[in-house]
């Protein structure tokens, strides 16, 4: 055989190999399973959660195959960067910083920050933090708050890895206040009778998204339309009394 | 801030706005280090003697071996045989909390608790987590130091009158300590660079600094190749130390 028949015949089978995984492909969802209730893991080493539940009801919609792997929250963004993830469902907020560097679908959960403080504590705000020690997780939309209002390099903020950990280091006394998201900082309060929940009505309203690579516009349609039937179908809100046992917020379009 | 790029693609400017976040890093890394290289090897002496502690007569005899060797065999066999994360973990998350607490420590609680977690509590664990392991490290180049030197020097000393303590002091131990050295560096190169383990309960460490950045700008070259550099030359500027002590040591073999 010729040498430009073989490279021939070697790329219409890279071609056709290539068209076979675009088919069949099993997408990567990355979500970092310490975050109950939104994803957490089972003492069977099931990923479970409102997340969960969510993606697979989208993948489902809109007939995609997925594999759920858990990564760590610090490295969840490498992760979608670098390919070893397709998309990322972990509690990730939308916000402008973020829309720089990834594609978010439309929201899934409607979140707001919540404080979380001992009982016998004054605190009535994030103004009332001031010059307290605050735990945070690093990154997160809480890190962002705090280093806004007390300064990006303020020893004061203490950033930990998981809001499992900033609720034990309240809990142990080696901070005055944690700053979280509603979901996870509700549940893991209830786990401590001496603690209680302060929430701000200066934090803005925020939405969590399921997030892509920027620019993968043919999964971004797929999820989106998976999510928007899920909507109309009451199969959100099904998944949402499940973990939530409150009625579904009605949540913007985009 | 305005994005300044290094060489077309080094943020430099994310460092820059956390400059102060890393210089006090550096400075935190540099103190809980020599810290536990102090503390970790006075810990290591005492371990490694306890591990060698014999005598001929009862009941010192069984005295020696188990309230000294088994204890001390035990402590080693579990400082290196678990992971130091895990040991950190559970000095912060439950040993401290069980003995400081402002609810019911055993040792302090009350406002003092408060006042001593909130300040210094992921130092105090990280360094004490720090100091126990490095300890059972050191412990064993004491061990194997002590028993590399020929018995009969011991024996020697012995029969010129000198007491077990002299005898320590004047013939083994300045020989043990020459051949101590290099091993004693590597502990203490290690634990610099263990120290940025302690980022994960908190405390704000180099590797603090650079996890703080990353979680910041979802970058991850520019922060942990910065603190890659500085941790790097921290261990050339350490092992630079050990080599001068090696040579000054040293002096006494190679007249």
């Amino acid at each position: 055989m010729p040498l430009t028949k073989k490279l021939i015949c070697a790329a219409g089978l890279l071609a056709l190999s290539a068209g076979i995984q675009a088919q069949n492909k099993e997408l990567v969802v990355g979500s970092s399973a310490t975050y109950r209730p939104f994803a957490y893991e089972t003492p069977t080493k099931e990923i479970v959660g409102y997340d969960i539940d969510i993606i697979r009801a989208v993948a489902q919609k809109a007939g995609l195959q997925i594999k759920i792997v858990n990564t760590p929250w610090t490295g969840i963004f490498a992760a979608l960067n670098n390919g070893d993830v397709d998309l990322v469902i972990s509690g990730v907020t939308i916000n402008d910083k973020r829309k720089q560097s990834y594609d978010f679908t439309a929201p899934y959960f409607e979140a707001r920050q919540l404080i979380a403080v001992n009982k016998d504590s004054a605190v009535k705000n994030l103004k009332d933090l001031s010059g307290k020690k605050v735990a945070v997780v690093t990154g997160s939309t809480a890190d962002d708050i705090a280093s806004r209002e007390f300064g990006k390099t303020n020893p004061d903020i203490r950033r930990f890895e998981s809001t499992p950990v900033i609720i034990s280091e309240l809990a142990n006394g080696g901070v005055d206040a944690a700053i979280g998201d509603n979901g996870v900082i509700a549940f893991r309060t209830q786990e401590h009778k001496q603690l209680k929940t302060v929430s701000d009505a200066s934090f803005p309203k925020e939405y969590f998204g399921i997030v892509v690579k920027q620019g993968n516009k043919a999964l971004l349609d797929k999820l989106n339309k998976g999510l928007a039937t899920a909507k109309t179908d009451g199969t959100y809100a099904q998944i949402y009394k499940k973990w939530f046992q409150t009625e579904a917020p009605a949540l913007p379009a985009q | 801030m305005d994005q300044v790029l290094w060489f077309g693609w080094f943020r430099v400017d994310i460092i820059d706005e956390y400059a102060q976040l890393f210089w006090s890093g550096l400075g935190m890394t540099i103190l809980v280090t020599v810290i536990c290289i102090v503390q970790g090897t006075g810990l290591g002496l005492l371990l490694g003697m306890a591990r060698l502690a014999d005598a001929r007569h009862a009941p010192a005899r069984q005295l020696c071996k188990y309230l000294l060797r088994w204890p001390a065999t035990l402590y080693v066999s579990f400082f290196r045989g678990t992971p130091l994360f895990v040991q950190l973990l559970l000095m912060h998350f439950a040993v401290m909390p069980l003995f400081v607490n402002p609810a019911d420590g055993l040792l302090i609680s009350g406002d003092a608790a408060r006042h001593i977690k909130q300040n210094y509590g992921a130092f105090l664990s990280g360094v004490a987590a720090l100091t126990l392991n490095a300890g059972a490290y050191i412990s064993e180049v004491f061990r194997a130091g002590i028993q590399s030197i020929d018995r009969g020097q011991f024996e020697a000393a012995r029969s010129l009158g000198l007491s077990f303590a002299r005898t320590m002091y004047h013939v083994v131990l300045p020989q043990a300590f020459r051949r101590m050295l290099p091993p004693l560096g590597n502990n203490a190169i290690a634990l610099l660079k263990d120290s940025s383990l302690i980022s994960a309960i908190g405390l704000a460490e180099l590797a603090y600094a650079a996890r703080t950045v990353a979680g910041a700008y979802s970058r991850y070259w520019e922060p942990y190749l910065t603190i890659s550099v500085v941790y790097w030359m921290l261990t050339l500027g350490l092992a630079y130390v050990i080599r001068r002590l090696e040579a000054r040591y040293g002096r006494g073999d190679s007249r």
